[in-house]
């Protein structure tokens, strides 16, 4: 590279790949779309696309991302299939839409940190503010009502009725688990109408580890569907939300984007 | 040099301890190539499905230390199965059958099993030292047999791996003779710890120098440890949720004074805030601090300590210090040489002022100069801003800069970063590895193609316009050994350009980009050294096969290719075909 002047127009190096008229072409070409596309009629989010020269992105549609994403790309490509294609060219791509959103929406793996960075911060504020008994109080300390009892709804499968649970009484998953047993073996025996015989009704057991008859799940803050019991035990109590009791049979079709998440949650 | 007694050569190379000097003698003459393999002691093998074993046993049959890598880089954020591979069992198997003199095994991004650990415990009498960075499939049982059967064993570091943790007495395992510990590190286990065997195991260890406790390790127990362990020169620490009292808190300072070899600090997570102000006794010692999982120690205190640690070679933060901190940092840390900035408020739920803008990049590159590496998650960025850091610090080795949010533009300018990250490319001459991000065009990958000779690692998500782009970094990044591209659109064209480039190469890793299946089976047709793996989550091969004759120009969801030796590998997952 000795000698070659530092003007990108004239390295030599790339002569056989940028040609100098061609790179402004490029350029101008990239601003008449620009023009155009500033006229054009298309369907974006509000706030849309403000930026000048801003290169058009198409996103692929990852299936693991949530629905919401999914549906409103889907419409987009709808109206504009005919306008712009998706083929190789090695000229010019033509203008993709760009998602704007007004805040990033969930992509698989990004940002690139590692899971448990994720976890940092949701993990930490229901720690904070734990048994403050002393008197030193120059920090911000974060009021967290929910260390009082941390009350969360819980459904079954086929009982109409819902109760709650307190997951600050519970040391573990399998004390929950338990705790599970307790709420709703009389209403689910009450449900199948188990006329004499049973009395109080089956044991319902085999909760986190799929061999039972039912499966304990949950939602977490994010919206996703999780199985309860991968997670350790307080990284479950700071992003639960609500619980669920599924019948082991429909996990596959009650959590939708499960298995990716699972991986996502095991890293 | 041909006069010379084989012994007297050897003994000239057992002073060459680089890997690439010492391949790069190997390529001298046949004697030389003979004697260095012979010689060889340490071995690093960047992509574990390259070669196998038993070749690399022939070649190096005095091989004492072994360094292998598995997965693809970007596991770390979930973009690769769990099944897909990097098992270190068949080699373990093989050392083992050979008998090697085993004496120290690191491996990153690999599935490890009890049965592995069990098997490297007991085949290699002189078994010093095992590092483990980010992987799985094993559990406390395996350490167990580890710290047990390795009479010899000086390091045993955990890094960030996935470990199922079964509350056993792994500690317990290690026998009363065992004294000769220099490292330990466990800080990635969930579970709880038998302190009083740890307490046990630090104080007949008199070399221990490293030691890095899990979040099970309290307060008390910690300045118990640092009291019979004072000569510590790196310290991992465990958390308390809460504040110490007074007798609890004086008595850890004082613990801490003495440990006046104290160079290097981490852990702290969940940990109250006061318990970093028992370190101020050592922070002027301290060369590297690790504050990455403290999120909840606020920013100010984080200053306030950091103030003092004015020997800093290497900081990680979290972005919660804000420009304000890294002004601080700049003024304070003139010896600093790394710096990462972590996000630590991720689900976007507050507005947040605090966390760091190019204000704070900046004041570092100013206030620095002996910074050459730096990861730094932000929220926006500015072309003027990378200018001036490219200006102020041209001796940049890595530089990983990434943008929270996709494609986002200059936002004073609205425009790319391509010169921000071109002045960069320009300045740092030395640049051997790069992340790029926000909104960017081809126009950046042809500054980069055209200055960053050394660079060797390249990472890139959502950038880009054309297959113009990967061409220029591919075509002009002489040096460039790993590939890593998501998210942008380049194609077959790109892909199928210069299939020899490849051979220069260890990787390329590409997903959610536009290259079809069609081009990749050209690519594996016309490089057959090549392993070319199409990674697709939720399919197998059965359901690929049915597919109709469209299946050509069909994206491939993630491509994964490297060059090898020993051909398509036979232990790949369903989700993975190797064309």
């Amino acid at each position: 590279m000795e000698g070659c002047p530092r003007n990108r127009e004239t390295c030599p190096k790339l002569l056989d790949l940028i040609h100098q008229e061609r790179k402004w072409y490029h350029d101008e070409e990239k601003n008449n779309a620009d023009q155009e596309k500033k006229l054009e009629l298309r369907l974006a989010p509000p706030g849309g696309d403000e930026e000048d020269g801003s290169a058009m992105k198409k996103k692929n549609i990852d299936t693991r991302n949530n629905i919401k994403k999914e549906a409103e790309e889907k419409s987009i490509f709808n109206l504009s299939g005919n306008h712009f294609s998706s083929s190789n060219k090695t000229t010019y791509a033509p203008p993709h839409i760009s998602h704007k959103r007004t805040a990033p929406g969930p992509v698989v793996g990004w940002p690139p940190v590692r899971s448990f960075r994720k976890n940092l911060a949701s993990s930490s504020s229901s720690k904070l503010g734990n048994d403050q008994i002393n008197k030193s109080g120059d920090e911000e300390k974060q009021v967290q009502p929910k260390r009082e009892g941390m009350f969360v709804k819980i459904n079954m499968d086929s009982v109409p009725i819902g109760r709650k649970v307190d997951l600050n009484a519970y040391s573990g998953y399998e004390q929950l688990s338990f705790a599970v047993d307790k709420l709703f073996r009389g209403l689910l025996a009450a449900q199948r109408d188990a006329s004499g015989g049973e009395g109080e009704g089956k044991p319902i057991i085999g909760l986190l580890d799929g061999k039972g008859e039912f499966t304990l799940t949950y939602e977490d803050n994010e919206g996703d569907k999780m199985l309860v019991g991968d997670v350790p035990w307080q990284m479950f109590v700071s992003s639960v939300k609500r619980l669920r009791v599924i019948k082991s049979s429909e996990i596959s079709s009650a959590l939708r984007f499960g298995c990716s998440k699972q991986d996502k949650m095991k890293n | 040099m041909n006069y010379f007694p084989d012994e007297v050569i050897e003994h000239i190379f057992d002073f060459i301890a680089s890997h690439k000097d010492r391949n790069s003698i190997s390529l001298v003459s046949k004697s030389w190539h003979k004697i260095e393999r012979c010689s060889r002691k340490r071995v690093f093998i960047g992509n574990c499905y390259a070669i196998n074993p038993e070749r690399l046993i022939e070649r190096f049959p005095s091989l004492r230390s072994l360094t292998l890598k598995g997965k693809p880089h970007f596991a770390d954020f979930n973009l690769v199965p769990h099944e897909w591979g990097g098992f270190v069992h068949p080699w373990i198997v093989a050392l083992a059958k050979a008998r090697v003199g085993l004496e120290e095994l690191r491996l990153k991004r690999m599935v490890v099993s009890d049965e592995s650990l069990e098997l490297l415990s007991r085949s290699f009498a002189s078994f010093k030292s095992l590092v483990l960075v980010s992987c799985e499939g094993f559990t406390t049982d395996g350490l167990a047999s580890v710290a047990a059967n390795c009479r010899h064993l000086c390091e045993l570091d955990l890094q960030e791996n996935e470990i199922e943790d079964h509350r056993g007495q792994w500690l317990n395992c290690f026998p009363e003779s065992s004294t000769a510990l220099t490292s330990l590190n466990f800080s990635c286990l969930k579970g709880e710890t038998n302190l009083a065997a740890l307490e046990r195991l630090v104080a007949r260890s008199p070399n221990l120098e490293s030691l890095k406790v899990n979040r099970a390790v309290p307060l008390d127990a910690l300045t118990r440890l640092l009291s019979c362990a004072p000569q510590l020169v790196d310290l991992g620490v465990g958390s308390y949720e809460n504040e110490p009292d007074q007798e609890s808190f004086v008595k850890l300072m004082d613990a801490i004074k003495k440990c006046t070899s104290l160079r290097s600090l981490s852990g702290f997570s969940e940990v109250a805030p006061l318990c970093l102000t028992a370190f101020y006794p050592i922070c002027q010692n301290l060369t590297s601090l690790n504050l990455s999982y403290a999120a909840e120690i606020q920013g100010n205190h984080l200053i306030r300590f950091i103030q003092f640690c004015k020997r800093l070679q290497r900081l990680w933060i979290l972005d919660s210090i804000g420009d304000k901190g890294l002004e601080v940092v700049a003024s304070t840390c003139k010896e600093l040489q790394e710096l990462r900035v972590f996000p630590s408020d991720l689900h976007d739920e507050e507005d947040n002022d605090t966390a760091v803008t190019e204000i704070g990049l900046v004041a570092i590159s100013a206030g620095c100069p002996k910074l050459h590496s730096i990861l730094y998650f932000c929220k926006q960025m500015t072309n003027a801003a990378l200018i001036t850091v490219a200006k102020n610090c041209p001796n940049f080795i890595r530089f990983r800069l990434c943008i929270l949010e996709p494609n986002k533009p200059d936002h004073t300018t609205s425009q790319s970063l391509d010169e921000g990250f071109g002045a960069i490319v320009q300045a740092c001459k030395g640049l051997r590895r790069l992340s790029v991000s926000g909104l960017l065009t081809d126009k950046v990958f042809l500054y980069i193609g055209m200055y960053a000779e050394q660079l060797e690692m390249l990472s890139i998500a959502f950038a880009g316009d054309t297959d113009k782009g990967m061409l220029y970094v591919l075509n002009g990044c002489k040096k460039m050994r790993k590939l890593e591209i998501r998210d942008s659109p380049f194609g077959n064209a790109a892909l199928l350009a210069d299939v020899d480039k490849y051979r220069t190469m260890r990787s390329l890793w590409m997903s959610s980009c536009e290259v079809t299946l069609g081009g990749c089976k050209r690519l594996a047709r016309n490089a057959p050294w090549l392993n070319v793996e199409i990674i697709n989550e939720n399919e197998n091969n059965d359901l690929m096969m049915e597919r109709n004759e469209e299946d050509e120009r069909e994206k491939v969801d993630r491509l994964y290719l490297y060059r090898t030796v020993v051909g398509a590998r036979k232990d790949a997952p369903p989700c993975v075909t190797i064309l």
